[in-house]
């Protein structure tokens, strides 16, 4: 509850902030807070300096391009997605990020926190996955995107390294999305959960089963194609309290036939 | 130690503070303002009875540092009635037995009022989801949505 | 032996200001934030205290080393395990041998028991410090192997948690009434039941514990401000392990964000506290962390019963049951092992069987210590008894509904004593399950359940009945260890009238959240004649108001009897006062001639002929003069409120052990997801009879609030531990409590029965029994055809249930 000692920081501009983090190896960016700050309060995590990305206007909005794609800015927070009319063009988004948590957390929380964190029990992570969202990383030899694929390397770890800051996440054209998950307790943290989109050919991605989103390329839409997918992908996911390995399996074929079933039900 | 000077506007009074980064939000308003009306009542984030609303946003202030106060307005519960007149949602709650303990109430009357002021007509299933954040182990929560309900337009 | 209390006349309630929903006095300052909780109390010079807690469940401690801590600029000081042991002497413990040679003292000493157990305090002059310089103090620890399942505790291969006692046996105690060769006579079946399990899990209140300690050095005396709930307890542990006189540890509370019991046992933290402040001189600041509060702070009692057998007839009546209950007591007793006999005051629950063999051993595990919470150890026994009913009812394809009706203790059998010779004042079972049935839809179920199969869901409807038990007799605690002296219950109130005309009464209860300023207001009013507005009830506790007994404090369900019985009692004297004092000043008037009203004591028909309090305040306090020599009036008016109890016969363990026995009955419908174990409560009715009710507002909200913790337990609330004794659920993103988007929807009812024994023909209500897990337990079972063994049902386990049921039911000829 009580954090170790911390310098801060809030840079007034993109370039500030990527040079604050390079400038020292114990530097952390600072988001939503929602979830460094409790990983501060646990100690679990001390960095020695944070960086408040709050300042920064470069790193906000919602666009929506002529050819349909959806560019979130990684400041961007749960709320504000929620009330975006740009981001009403892909709906799942808002539907899903409309349950995580509550309105405080939804008031702070960002989209590009979310993914940055990586929690195997993350919303955001399967479903960009899903999506085939691509992640814009600013660094100080410049800016480049990477797949989900490359984005989500292990548990709490992602392609933004030392120095580094998402900028911006790129979604896609497109509609057919589901998502589906058991949750503890109603907008609970996920046991288990998976996303899924058809654009052209079916996506499914499985989140909690994992140390990054397990996507899968169903051979068809039917439902034994996904379950096919789901058994070929041989998935051992952690026992805890919630759930042991074998339940977390079983929940996640379930979950990636519903999921699928519900993209393609969306029009 | 890593200390900076911040000014934050806490239910219209302005108070200049030196402050730690590391302090968070919850414990500069209790411990350095002596304003005690918001509580606290878990370490992870979780209960919302830290509930403040800061730049007209309602958040958790034990999830946010002093320092990102700075230049901030906060409303507390202590900020809500006039004087010694309660306000009709903090009447409300009184009639409709919507507190026992009350540990959790200031931060369930701030998130009811951010709430009213965004929608000042909310049904049931909205008045739930607004007050999902603010964790009460005594009343069940059936007499807050009624206490709420019977404020609304 | 039994003796049934006296009756007293309780007339119908057509009073003024008992039984409407007043509203409630401690509301205006709550809901502005003005209440004063624990960590709000500030004083100069103040240190922060953060404990050192033990990261292993079984450790021999090698070494401690706080140097590296105490050099650290801003820290006040230290205590270590050492200290404590030189300085104080172990609690006193109320168990019997073995138990009784557990050493328990307010920090570990040599040895760690559970995860989290405080080792080191270290005191700062911020919280933060303290907290930094906590990661300084060296520990180190030789780890044993934990034992975390009871069941093995008594093996002879695992350890023993004290070697003090020898043993991980606490208690053991056989209880037996009627014969169950009898029963087995007269049976036709035996149902036997291989395993079930009550889990654990408390009522985690918002507020955790906490405390600011002051010692003030000229007089040896300590102040604390706490919320602990039984003051009365605490002070008992305490100044006996602290070498003091009780009058020396004065105990303050205000207000108290709920307490469900679990703020009984924080004497250990506080005793540390009070240690520190003698030795820094300085005030001390302990706010329990909610990590700390799951990891070391009265769990709720874990209960296995195992080879239960039911002597039953084919008709549902039911005659007998054994069973062996295994009590897992976690690391230390602490109130315990009182839960081995309190279960015992609704050993029937609300049935009639007469013959019972229930063979209760409690074992000491590396998990933190249990300790009363809410519904304490009748809810274990209530759960027990309701899943034998929907056992018995499955097994001989009954309808559990008839059941019940058929096994009830019947409304013309009040007042009714249970073969172990407690008294069940009052009550209407029967009555309640059709008010319960009637909201819940029960006629229509089928119908639902036909129409959830269609859209792929398994409708289950289920009925939890429950007692709740109030009022104990301490003298049960004889019945765990015949050594103590403890016997009966008290609750004291003063009430005054002061210079101004001022009413004010004091309790000597601690208050949190069941609005007792406002239910003792009502009381005093009706009786002086006056309004609510002009009684003035102090908040909180205090002991130096000198208003409380050695029972005093706010717990199992009595407040509404031995507190506003103590108001009664007290308001009764003043008034009789007020009216001796009135007779002389009017004139020589016989006092059966005047009454109070509106303020005043007056002539009967001659309501001019007045004398206000305020003049009597005044007379008595500043303006006495020419008062007659033998006027025995002092306006101040002392009672203790005494329950009429016996000790019990402890050879045959029979003997009234509660005043009033309040009822309450759930139903509950759940939808179950078959392909994932995923579920909903749908639908839900509670109904209550508790007596009178002085404000049934407060009486409603206390059932909302036991049925919503009641549900948040059976779904998902668990204190959980992996095989080296870590807790799984030590904050509330795994340990999820309900939120607001969890509720159900709600149908309430209620009946009022009033007690006979009581003063206000009231009875203690507020624990609730734990009603909803009994319902929600019976639904599920409905829903999925298995034997629901556990009281904890998150969706993994329900999916054991649709997959992998447990077959642990057997049904044999008698």
């Amino acid at each position: 509850m009580l954090l170790r000692d911390v310098e801060y920081a809030k840079p007034a501009s993109l370039p500030d902030a990527l040079s604050a983090l390079a400038a020292h190896d114990g530097a952390r960016a600072l988001a939503g807070g929602q979830t460094l700050i409790n990983v501060m309060k646990a100690r679990a995590a001390s960095p020695d300096v944070l960086v408040d990305l709050n300042g920064l206007e470069e790193l906000k909005g919602i666009e929506l391009a002529g050819d349909g794609t959806l560019t979130i800015g990684a400041m961007t927070t749960y709320s504000e997605l929620m009330e975006s009319a740009e981001a009403k063009a892909r709906p799942i988004l808002a539907e899903v990020v409309s349950t995580i948590a509550d309105v405080q957390v939804r008031n702070r929380g960002t989209v590009g926190g979310n993914v940055c964190a990586n929690d195997p029990t993350n919303h955001l992570p399967p479903l960009m996955a899903a999506v085939g969202a691509r992640f814009t990383i600013a660094g100080g030899s410049g800016e480049r995107e990477v797949t989900a694929e490359d984005f989500f390397l292990g548990v709490y770890l992602t392609a933004v390294g030392p120095g580094e800051l998402l900028t911006k996440i790129a979604i896609p054209a497109g509609k057919h999305d589901g998502f589906a998950a058991i949750t503890l307790g109603v907008d609970g943290t996920c046991i288990a959960n998976a996303a899924a989109s058809l654009n052209g050919s079916l996506r499914v991605a499985l989140g909690c089963v994992d140390a990054v989103p397990v996507v899968l390329q169903p051979a068809s839409t039917e439902e034994d194609a996904v379950r096919a997918a789901v058994h070929a992908a041989n998935l051992d996911p952690p026992s805890d309290v919630h759930a042991s390995a074998e339940y977390r399996t079983h929940l996640a074929e379930v979950l990636a036939v519903r999921a699928a079933r519900q993209a393609q039900e969306n029009a | 130690m890593s200390d900076h000077s911040i000014t934050v506007t806490v239910n219209g009074v302005e108070y200049e503070r030196e402050v730690e980064a590391r302090k968070l939000l919850i414990h500069f308003v209790r411990d350095d303002l002596d304003l005690t009306g918001s509580h606290i009542g878990c370490d992870t984030g979780n209960c919302g009875a830290c509930s403040m609303i800061v730049d007209g946003t309602l958040v958790k202030s034990c999830m946010m540092l002093a320092v990102q106060a700075d230049g901030a307005t906060v409303e507390t519960v202590e900020g809500l009635a006039d004087g010694d007149e309660l306000t009709p949602l903090q009447q409300s709650f009184s009639e409709h037995h919507a507190l026992q303990c009350g540990y959790c109430t200031p931060g369930m009357l701030i998130s009811a009022t951010a709430l009213l002021r965004a929608n000042p007509s909310p049904s049931e299933e909205e008045i739930r989801k607004a007050l999902q954040g603010n964790i009460c182990r005594c009343t069940g929560y059936w007499n807050i949505f009624e206490a709420v309900k019977a404020v609304a337009k | 032996m039994t003796i049934a209390p006296e009756k007293h006349e309780v007339a119908v309630p057509t009073k003024q200001w008992q039984g409407q929903s007043v509203p409630r006095k401690e509301d205006k300052r709550l809901t502005q934030g003005q209440g004063v909780y624990v960590d709000d109390v500030k004083r100069h010079g103040m240190g922060y205290l953060h404990f050192v807690r033990s990261p292993y469940a079984h450790a021999h401690i090698t070494s401690i080393d706080v140097s590296a801590a105490e050099k650290l600029k801003g820290v006040y000081g230290t205590l270590t395990g050492e200290e404590v042991a030189s300085l104080t002497d172990p609690f006193f413990q109320l168990a019997s041998p073995p138990g009784a040679h557990v050493k328990d003292y307010a920090l570990a000493v040599g040895k760690v028991r559970y995860v989290g157990e405080p080792i080191v305090a270290v005191v700062a002059e911020t919280r933060e410090l303290a907290r930094d310089a906590s990661e300084l103090v060296e520990v180190e620890y030789e780890p044993l192997e934990a034992i975390v399942d009871a069941r093995v505790a008594l093996d002879d291969a695992k350890p023993v948690l004290h070697e003090d006692s020898g043993s991980n046996l606490m208690w053991n105690g056989l209880y037996e009434w009627g014969s169950w060769d009898e029963a087995v006579a007269e049976a036709d079946k035996i149902v036997k039941i291989e395993e079930l399990h009550f889990h654990r899990f408390n009522s985690t209140p918002l507020e955790t514990d906490g405390a600011v300690v002051e010692f003030n050095r000229g007089v040896g005396q300590w102040t604390i401000f706490t919320n602990n709930q039984f003051p009365g307890f605490a002070q008992i542990m305490m100044g006996p392990a602290m070498r003091v006189g009780l009058d020396k540890l004065r105990f303050v509370t205000q207000d108290i964000g709920g307490g469900f019991g679990n703020k009984i046992t924080s004497h250990p933290q506080l005793t540390v506290c009070c240690l520190l402040a003698r030795k820094l001189n300085r005030p001390i600041n302990w706010t329990e962390w909610r990590t700390d509060f799951h990891m070391s702070m009265s769990h709720g009692n874990e209960r296995w019963f195992h080879d239960t057998e039911i002597a039953v007839k084919s008709d549902g009546t039911l005659l007998g049951f054994k069973t062996k209950a295994l009590d897992d007591a976690g690391a230390y007793l602490r109130y315990e092992p009182l839960g081995g006999v309190i279960w015992a005051q609704v050993t029937p629950g609300m049935y009639r069987w007469k013959h019972i063999s229930l063979d209760f051993t409690q074992v000491a595990t590396n998990k933190a210590p249990c300790s009363p919470n809410r519904g304490y150890s009748r809810m274990q026994h209530l759960w027990f008894t309701e899943r034998m009913i929907d056992i018995v009812a499955r097994e001989l394809e009954l309808d559990p509904v008839e059941v019940r009706k058929r096994n009830y203790v019947r409304a013309d059998e009040m007042p009714y004593t249970t073969p172990n010779g407690c008294v069940y004042d009052s009550g209407d079972y029967a009555k309640m399950l059709d008010v319960a049935l009637d909201l819940i839809g029960w006629d229509g179920i089928e119908q639902r359940r036909a129409e959830a199969k269609e859209r792929g869901k398994l409708l289950g409807v289920g009925i939890g009945s429950t007692l709740d038990s109030g009022t104990n007799n301490f003298g049960q605690s004889r019945m765990i260890n015949p050594e103590l002296q403890f016997s009966g219950n008290n609750e004291v109130a003063t009430v005054k009238l002061d210079i101004f005309g001022e009413i004010v009464v004091t309790l000597g209860t601690t208050p949190q959240g069941q609005g007792h300023e406002t239910t003792a207001a009502q009381v005093v009013a009706d009786i002086l004649g006056c309004s609510v507005d002009d009684v003035h009830v102090r908040s909180g506790h205090d002991s130096y108001w000198n208003s409380h007994a050695g029972f005093s404090g706010t717990y199992a369900s009595q407040f509404a009897v031995t507190g506003l019985g103590a108001v009664k009692g007290a308001t009764d004297m003043l008034a009789e006062q007020i009216k001796r004092l009135g007779s002389v000043i009017l004139g020589g008037v016989p006092e059966d001639q005047l009454e109070l009203a509106e303020g005043s004591v007056r002539i009967k028909g001659n309501p001019e002929a007045a004398l206000p309090f305020m003049a009597c305040g005044a007379i008595i306090n500043a303006n006495n003069a020419g008062l007659p020599e033998d006027l025995d009036v002092t306006l101040n008016c002392r009672y203790v409120y005494r329950p009429p109890f016996e000790v019990p016969d402890l050879e045959r363990k029979y003997g009234n052990l509660t005043l009033t026995y309040a009822t309450q009955i759930h139903a509950a419908v759940v939808e179950v997801d078959p392909e994932t174990g995923y579920y909903e409560i749908v639908d839900y009715a509670a109904t209550d009879d508790c007596g009178v009710r002085i404000n049934p507002q407060i009486v409603e909200g206390q059932v909302m609030g036991a049925t919503a913790q009641a549900l948040g337990a059976v779904q998902h609330e668990a204190y959980e531990y992996d095989d080296d004794g870590n807790l799984l659920t030590p904050n509330f993103y795994d340990y999820h409590v309900p939120h607001a988007l969890d509720m159900p929807p709600l149908e309430t009812g209620y009946i009022e029965t009033p007690s006979p024994f009581t003063p206000l023909g009231t009875k203690g209500m507020g624990e609730g029994g734990g009603a909803g897990i009994h319902a929600v337990c019976a639904a599920l079972q409905d829903a999925t055809g298995a034997t629901v063994w556990d009281s904890w049902n998150p969706y993994k386990r329900v999916w054991e249930h649709l997959n992998r049921p447990r077959q642990i039911v057997e049904v044999v000829d008698a």
